[in-house]
């Protein structure tokens, strides 16, 4: 049997991990990173390339290279982040026929999930040369606010890269497996995920290799890239004060601020001080304008102060939820570059009580949750389990527009929840069921899932009947529907099948097309 | 007397006659007591949690000794070997005599309860083991011991004691999940196993779920101890055993050895009801309403103002925050039929015959998006007729004049437009009925006279045509 390999599909690098011989390991590329840019480009003579060959000319080449393409997937084009992306992202994004956004490079219009379907393909690539073998099924990780949608479209990229998604994990989730695997005894983990654009806390029990999510939270607005954009902020005010010349209106110094301070941001993680030096960053009739500033850890700390706090709020509240208190908390396990700041391991540090865990590397660490949670399943000998959760509640919506919530999110799967519903007029005969997954008190800001009519009700004064209303999750996250007349036993029911924003069709064509492709490079 | 191994697999029964009220009872032994119902086997009641097994093999052989308790003569359980079978819904499937041990040892265990009440089926279908499976025997095994007792009180399906502190409700949940956890055997040729698997999955996932919760235990105690105390003492056993089906169906069903004051057991229904209030948030609902309302108000005010495009703005914020209100949708609709009324009629100012096709266009869009709010209003199904008509959409034309002439019959420009429409089609002689029903109405219409003459004159043009 050949082997599964854990890929973490990230929004700027992927990393892909394998299981051998008990021991989890991060597979480099040929040449030698342990992470590959998650990057699409062609170049100007029609090549495909991907990876850090991609990186490598996006410089020269913007237009046509595709970056974070993870933040477009499953999403709708009228999607606000789809909108915003738009305004910042160098490449063309235009509407799908499926009121998918979809991204045009060098002539031609990719879907989001052949995108990832390519770095995924690439991640296979990696790990099929390092293993000497082929490799045709993965564990992916997603991460823990993915909606089904979005889940279901990083399926399909699987799918497009020739890979059989065993399962879809949540990154935090991952990152826990990755800890607790070869670990025993009673321990309670916080994953601390602060990555480029979005903060994740998960709190997570373990006890002899079983894993179970407590609680998640975390806000997808807020990320390492707050932190640069305070840095922007700070330098545009100094420059203003100093040298009399407001920056704000011009996106290429912007677009250089922006760097330097990223990079700044990274250096003052090992020094204390560091020189952002920007020559001709301005001009005007006196002549060009450089910036010259000395930014200090302190300097960036203040700046960045409240970021940090804010990301301690959302680790309160996940305690809460969790039942547990802060101190109670036995390892914290950090992840994405931004938790090397040396500011977030102190406060994180203060908040908890105790160190983080340092044997993680906060890149690697989710992909190799991925490998593990692959082992698990597979591997006789692994005897890691985790107890999966439904990432969304789910429900069905009520008189009134409002949402009933049946299995609330985080709850463990397999599970089945019912109730009971009744009808809102005289002599009513038939109630529809909407089955909706969401987060809001409203139904119709819920996802639609799927929707049925339970008919042939007696005739009765309202609220008498009684309609028995069941929810089912299997384990492979299947979710059914059933809905009973308890009074004359009569049922309906409904399996719901989560969709990508790609048809089953669309999917075969891509698959078949880049097999096309496949054969003349090797041509 | 039968050697231990047998002595295990017996089915014990409270001897008859014996007067429980004069045994000297610990709690734990009260509670032993009470399970003893004539259809669990010795080999179960080691296993309630709780007491340790040595224990209740040293009180049962006691009793035995005593004359308390006697032993079946056949386990009469394997009458009902098929399992309870549960549906995916029940949520609270088990009834449960889960009240405090020391409440149990003073309610005085009833006689045998008939056979088809026994809840427990120790014994298990043979054949239903599989040898070419991916899965030991003994696993089977079982897993089908486990699936046929999970009817247990939520305590004992876990192992432990009742009212256990949650970190031993845990550590028991998560070394069941380690054992019947679906994921366990992913991929595995596991046959009818994969369903068992995930009923008991779900049930385990239950009682953890119930027995971790301090509320939900509250409330699982309650349901115990109002069975309790509405009946005599001695239905806490009788209520324990009632069947599943007949507590699902809850047609007065209950064991055969019910008496007149028998505790009800709580309908299925109530128990959900107990189990899970409803999760509506009604804050957020309340704060919602009132920011939808706040809104609403706001839209009046633009609406009033004439600033018709924020005011619409504001209706449909409303309707989100808020979209049960059937206030809000009519609001909207007249606020639109107001707006695209308004912009139609200055296009229509123009007779439709003159305007240009990208105008015609834009006037059949606005009227189709007023349509829906008044399907039936003459006056716009008579415009969208000519618009339609003037874009030579016959089928949508006709339709319209249809329904402007199902509101008014006897008017006669509806006629006409009929009769144009046919014409326009060539269907001659529905034209011409048209016509002359709008004369009928209407003599001094001139458009219908027109058209009826002229149409006349081409059909005795071509039947001329038609004679050379």
């Amino acid at each position: 049997m050949s082997r599964v390999i854990g890929i973490d599909l990230g929004t700027t690098n992927s990393c892909v991990s394998v299981v051998e011989n008990g021991q989890s390991t991060v597979i480099p590329n040929s040449g030698g990173y342990k992470t590959t840019p998650s990057m699409f480009g062609i170049s100007q003579d029609g090549k495909r390339l991907v990876g850090h060959l991609a990186k490598r000319q996006a410089i020269t080449n913007a237009r046509n290279t595709i970056f974070a393409a993870k933040r477009l997937i499953g999403r709708r084009f009228d999607d606000p982040e789809v909108q915003k992306s738009i305004d910042l992202c160098p490449y063309e994004i235009v509407r799908g026929p499926n009121e998918d956004p979809r991204i045009k490079v060098g002539g031609k219009t990719f879907t989001c999930p052949e995108i990832s379907g390519i770095i995924l393909r690439e991640m296979k690539r990696v790990a099929e040369e390092y293993l000497s073998e082929t490799v045709q099924e993965a564990v992916i990780t997603v991460p823990a606010y993915f909606n089904d949608t979005q889940r279901q479209c990083t399926k399909d990229a699987g799918k497009i890269a020739g890979l059989e998604v065993l399962r879809i994990i949540n990154e935090p989730t991952a990152a826990a497996l990755s800890y607790g695997m070869n670990r025993q005894g009673d321990e309670k983990i916080a994953v601390y995920d602060l990555g480029g654009g979005t903060f994740d806390i998960s709190i997570l029990e373990m006890s002899d290799g079983v894993i179970e999510v407590l609680a998640t939270s975390g806000n997808t607005f807020l990320g390492g890239e707050d932190f640069d954009r305070r840095i922007v902020q700070h330098l545009v005010e100094w420059f203003e004060e100093s040298e009399g010349m407001d920056l704000r209106g011009d996106t290429m110094a912007l677009q250089r601020l922006k760097d330097a301070s990223e990079k700044a941001k990274c250096d003052l993680s090992m020094r204390d001080v560091v020189e952002i030096n920007l020559p001709f960053i301005a001009s005007d009739s006196e002549g060009p304008r450089h910036l010259n500033y000395e930014l200090t850890r302190e300097n960036l700390e203040n700046l960045v102060h409240d970021v940090v706090e804010g990301t301690l709020k959302s680790v309160e509240q996940c305690c809460v939820d969790a039942g547990v208190q802060a101190q109670d908390i036995d390892q914290i396990v950090l992840v994405g570059g931004q938790t090397r700041m040396p500011l977030v391991q102190k406060r994180v540090t203060e908040h908890f009580g105790k160190r983080p865990h340092k044997g993680v590397n906060p890149d690697e660490v989710v992909g190799l949750g991925a490998a593990v949670q692959a082992a698990a399943l597979l591997d006789a000998d692994n005897d890691m389990l985790l107890l999966d959760v439904t990432p969304l509640s789910l429900g069905i919506g009520t008189y009134g527009g409002h949402f009933a919530r049946l299995i609330d999110r985080n709850t463990t799967v397999p599970v089945s929840k019912g109730h009971i519903f009744t009808t809102t007029r005289d002599d009513q005969s038939a109630v529809k069921i909407r089955v909706l997954q969401g987060e809001s008190d409203m139904a119709n800001e819920n996802d639609l899932l799927g929707e049925f009519v339970l008919s042939g009700i007696r005739p009765a004064p309202k609220g008498e009947p009684e309609v028995e209303v069941s929810f089912d999750i299997d384990a492979n996250g299947i979710v059914s529907v059933s809905a009973r007349d308890l009074a004359t036993g009569k049922e309906q029911s409904i399996t719901v099948s989560s969709t990508g924003t790609l048809s089953d069709s669309e999917i075969d064509e891509i698959i078949e097309e880049h097999d096309l492709y496949e054969v003349q490079i090797k041509d | 007397m039968a050697d231990d191994r047998d002595l295990k697999e017996q089915v014990l029964v409270l001897a008859t006659g014996c007067d429980t009220t004069q045994l000297d009872l610990s709690a734990p032994e009260g509670y032993l007591l009470s399970r003893i119902d004539g259809a669990t086997a010795w080999r179960f009641l080691r296993e309630i949690g709780g007491i340790p097994p040595e224990e209740v093999d040293a009180c049962l052989g006691r009793w035995l000794a005593e004359g308390v308790l006697e032993v079946v003569s056949r386990p009469v359980a394997s009458e009902t070997s098929a399992p309870n079978k549960e549906t995916a819904a029940a949520t609270s499937s088990a009834e449960t005599s889960e009240s405090t041990p020391a409440a149990e040892a003073k309610a005085e265990p009833e006689q045998p309860t008939e056979s088809t009440t026994a809840f427990i089926a120790p014994a298990i279908d043979e054949s239903e083991l599989d040898g070419a499976l991916d899965i030991d025997e003994e696993v089977q095994r079982r897993i089908l011991e486990f699936e046929a007792s999970l009817g247990r009180p939520y305590h004992e399906l876990l192992g432990i004691a009742a009212g256990s502190d949650p970190k031993v409700v845990k550590r028991a949940y998560f070394k069941l999940s380690k054992e019947f956890h679906p994921d366990r055997y992913f991929r595995k040729q596991i046959g009818g196993y994969a369903e068992r698997l995930d009923r008991i999955f779900k049930k385990v996932l239950e009682a953890h779920e119930i027995l971790s919760d301090p509320e939900l235990c509250k409330v699982e105690n309650q349901t115990a101890t109002d069975a309790a105390s509405a009946g005599p003492p001695s239905d806490v056993v009788a209520a324990a055993t009632i069947p599943l089906a007949d507590a699902a169906s809850n047609e007065g069903a209950s064991s055969s050895s019910a008496k007149p004051a028998q505790a009800r057991p709580l309908t299925k229904l109530e128990r959900l009801k107990q189990r899970m209030p409803f999760k509506i948030n009604h804050a957020a609902i309340a704060e919602r309403r009132a920011r939808a309302d706040e809104i609403f108000r706001a839209a009046q005010n633009s609406q009033q103002a004439g600033r018709l495009q924020e005011a619409e703005a504001s209706l449909r914020i409303a309707i989100t925050f808020d979209p049960g209100r059937a206030e809000f949708k009519e609001a909207l609709g007249s606020l639109r039929i107001a707006a695209a009324g308004a912009r139609a009629t200055q296009l229509l100012a123009k007779p439709s015959e003159r305007m240009s096709s990208a105008e015609l266009l834009e006037a059949l869009r606005l009227l189709e998006d007023v349509l829906p709010y008044r399907p039936h209003d003459p006056e716009l199904n008579e415009r969208a007729a000519r618009v339609c008509l003037q874009l030579t959409k016959l089928d949508d034309a006709e339709e319209y004049a249809e329904t402007l002439l199902l509101r008014s019959p006897e008017y006669s420009p509806a006629h006409t437009l009929l009769g144009r429409i046919h014409r326009e089609r060539g269907d001659m002689d529905q034209a011409v009925r048209a016509f002359e029903m709008a004369l009928k109405f209407d003599e001094e219409d001139l458009e219908a006279r027109r058209a009826l003459a002229s149409v006349r004159i081409g059909a005795r043009d071509a039947a001329r045509g038609g004679d050379s």
